[in-house]
């Protein structure tokens, strides 16, 4: 764990031994009458003031993206979103955990009472201590429990073991303290006797110098510089002992304080508990700051200026309990008001938030299976939404909400029909655009639609369609141009939306392909009005109109079609005018126009006919001289036919 | 005084009539023109070839101008009196040399010569 590479700041000598406890040491320090164990100030409102601090943030929420909960502003990091969404189905499958949880949970309460400031004593500390240790051992049998009190046991025992290394070590101290005094004291008088000695021989070879032989002055120094080293050495030994007493005790407090984190961060909030209760009755009231994973402890609590305690801690884990317990309530609660979703809602943030926790794990599982049913199919429909499956979205929400009525199947289908909408329209701009050849826009817009519906059963079709007409393309270009070639008008303007498909791209084709539709439109449109006019009483006129068309494009089918449908009704005046204008072919100007007249007579309202006669009366009245001044006239080749009046 | 005789009378009275109307129509449809062969539209109609160079008498009705060339001439639309088969409108051409006033419902003979298939008018009478 990460925790092990935090160790911070050195907390000095943080034991307190039971002999140093029984000689008082501690007797003069703030709440030492009813701390004597050594724990934290539990009169003071830390951990109260803490919790109003934490506790009145937003609600509570799972985030399955992330792998976290966010449980009163604070955040738990659960793992990663496909571990966590096995985990509460694992949980929703799993039966009930064996064993007396009412058990369980009263060994907990044993221990915590065994460890209360206000039980522990000079008397009582190694006993409950004893005593609290071996519950632990028992609460590791129960299936709930996943051993981790064992954990918590082995630290305990570790700390104990240290502790008795301490004081060894202590022990030795005070040997060594004995010695280098004792070496000390050598050294000393060594030296006395020493300067002693060389006044006398200083006296003695002064009296002799006067007439006396010379006096030896050095005997004595090589003893008492090996009692000096001796004593160098005993006090090097001190001071190497003093830092391994330093080491020892440092790491106690942090290997300790290592695992309250731990079981905090794993949401194991009784064993968090029972373990700081441990650490108060084993260290003593100066190392009760969390110095341990002092970061992620922050970074659990968004909270600048925050120190994390013990009491923070105990106060955390204590709150998260009771939450997790109003959790199970509401459920419950939902569960009986028939509100299935927003009972799953509650059951899952409060799994999340105690998972461990006795009452979560022992959760009716007749519900919990009623539940996994509705996480199935709500992990299905958040599926086929990831994947916008929107087709199948209907299935699974009519699934959910026949599971639970209270699910908000309204909006998510109002959702899915927004974008299927979008979808769809997205393909209608593709086709229009498409239809026009601007690629690049019906490509965007195709784009646009799959984002909104990748599924869309529209956009296979109009991949198809798209597949379809390039084979189109491929045939009805040479199918275009050999109609033009026979002058297959009419075919050409059957199939002219096919024809403007596929020629779309060529321009040539595509003006020949519109000088077609518009003449055979503007027959067709002629064609309606004769047969209208007809119908009304007017052949004549339909007629006229005929002649028209007749211009446009003799051979027309449809046209002739419609001539020889009115022709017997107009037969006499058909005649005048194919007389009139054969003569006028012939320039027989006069003739043409007396059979333009006669024609006239029997419609005198028609265009034709007094067009006709206006053009030629002018150019007779402007010819005849010319004519009359002809010499002998020219018989004609032969006869016209005769024009008759009626 | 001695009495017609009634028989005499009788058949006296319807011959005078008869003889009397006969000199009249004689009279008016002959006229200026009473040498020339009357106008036969249909002919005109059914052949207009062979009447090439012809001329001929149309008593007629002007029904309106058609067409007026300034130095040239003008096309009156006419309608034969005589009822006949093929006697509906006639173009006739006045050359400019003639200047009477053409109104709608005169009454004329015209003295007309087919020129090529032209109905030129020669001549004119009212009546």
């Amino acid at each position: 764990m990460r925790i092990s590479t935090l160790f911070l700041v050195i907390g000095c000598f943080a034991f307190v031994s039971p002999s140093l406890q029984a000689q008082g040491q501690v007797a003069n320090q703030p709440g030492a009458a009813v701390n004597a164990g050594g724990g934290g100030d539990y009169r003071s409102t830390t951990t109260e003031n803490m919790s109003d601090r934490l506790f009145d943030v937003n609600s509570d929420s799972v985030d399955m993206e992330n792998g976290s909960l966010q449980w009163k502003g604070k955040t738990f990091f659960l793992g990663n979103s496909r571990l966590m969404r096995a985990r509460f189905e694992r949980y929703l499958a799993a039966p009930a955990p064996a064993g007396d949880t009412k058990r369980y949970l009263e060994i907990f309460s044993q221990i915590e009472s065994l460890l209360a400031p206000n039980v522990i004593n000079d008397k009582t500390w190694a006993t409950n201590q004893q005593a609290a240790f071996d519950l632990l051992f028992e609460a590791a049998r129960y299936e709930l429990d996943g051993e981790s009190s064992l954990t918590l046991a082995s630290q305990i025992r570790k700390v104990w073991e240290m502790r008795r290394e301490f004081r060894d070590l202590g022990v030795n101290q005070n040997q060594l303290d004995v010695l280098r005094k004792k070496q000390e004291g050598i050294v000393i008088n060594r030296g006395e006797q020493l300067e002693l000695a060389n006044d006398q021989r200083a006296e003695q070879s002064a009296k002799k110098a006067k007439g006396g032989a010379l006096v030896k002055s050095t005997a004595g120094t090589t003893e008492l510089g090996y009692r000096a080293k001796d004593e160098q050495k005993t006090q090097a030994e001190i001071v190497a002992n003093q830092t391994k007493m330093t080491v020892l005790a440092l790491q106690a407090q942090v290997e300790f304080q290592s695992q309250i984190v731990q079981y905090l961060l794993a949401r194991r909030y009784r064993h968090c508990i029972v373990a700081c209760a441990f650490y108060r009755v084993m260290f003593r009231s100066s190392s009760q700051n969390v110095r341990v994973g002092a970061k992620e402890v922050k970074e659990f609590f968004p909270i600048s200026d925050y120190v994390p305690t013990l009491e923070s801690l105990d106060g955390l884990c204590r709150e998260a309990i009771n939450d997790v317990a109003v959790g199970v309530r509401t459920t419950e609660e939902l569960f009986k008001q028939g509100e299935v979703f927003g009972a799953f809602e509650r059951l899952q943030e409060t799994y999340f938030l105690g998972e461990y926790e006795p009452v979560i794990q022992a959760f009716n599982p007749a519900r919990k299976r009623e539940l996994l049913e509705l996480w199935r199919d709500l992990r299905e429909l958040q599926r086929v939404g990831d994947e916008r499956d929107l087709a199948n979205v209907d299935q699974y929400l009519n699934q959910v909400s026949a599971k639970a009525k209270d699910f908000p199947a309204a909006a998510v289908r109002s959702k899915v029909e927004s974008a299927k909408a979008a979808s769809n329209m997205q393909i209608l701009a593709a086709q229009q655009a498409a239809v026009s050849g601007d690629v690049p826009k019906a490509e965007a817009a195709l784009e646009r639609a799959a984002k909104f519906w990748p599924l869309n059963p529209a956009i296979r079709d109009f991949a198809t369609k798209a597949i379809a007409h390039q084979d189109v393309l491929a045939q009805k270009v040479p199918e275009f141009d050999r109609l033009h070639t026979d002058g297959k008008w009419r075919d050409i303007f059957a199939k002219r939306d096919e024809f403007a498909v596929a020629l779309i791209q060529d321009k040539e084709r595509l003006a020949k392909l519109k000088a077609v539709v518009v003449r055979v439109g503007e027959i067709e449109a002629i064609l309606l009005q004769a047969s209208s006019l007809a119908a009304q009483g007017n052949p004549y006129l339909a007629w006229d109109l005929l002649q028209r068309a007749s211009a446009i494009d003799p051979n027309d089918l449809m046209l002739a079609r419609t001539r020889s449908d009115i022709a017997p009704l107009v037969a006499d005046y058909a005649r005048l005018l194919g007389q009139a204008e054969r003569l006028e072919r012939d320039g027989h100007d006069a003739a043409a126009l007396t059979a333009w007249m006669a024609a006239q007579e029997l419609n005198p309202i028609s265009e034709v006919c007094g067009t006709a006669v206006k053009r030629l009366a002018g150019k007779v009245a402007g010819a005849g001289t010319a004519a009359a001044t002809t010499g002998t006239p020219e018989v004609p080749e032969a006869p016209p036919e005769v024009p008759e009046a009626k | 005084m001695s009495k017609p005789n009634p028989l005499l009378l009788a058949l006296g009275i319807p011959v005078t009539v008869i003889l009397a109307v006969f000199v009249l129509l004689n009279l008016r449809s002959g006229g200026k023109f009473s040498n020339l062969t009357p106008f036969s539209p249909e002919t005109y109609r059914k052949d207009w070839a062979t009447l090439q160079g012809n001329a001929y008498v149309l008593a007629c009705q002007v029904d309106k101008q058609l067409a007026f060339v300034e130095g040239s001439g003008r096309i009156i639309s006419v309608k034969p009196i005589e009822n006949s088969r093929g006697a509906g409108l006639l173009p006739v051409r006045v050359p400019a040399s003639i200047k009477t006033n053409f109104e709608s419902g005169q009454r004329y003979n015209l003295k007309l010569r087919v020129r090529k298939d032209i109905l030129e008018v020669e001549d004119l009478e009212n009546f």
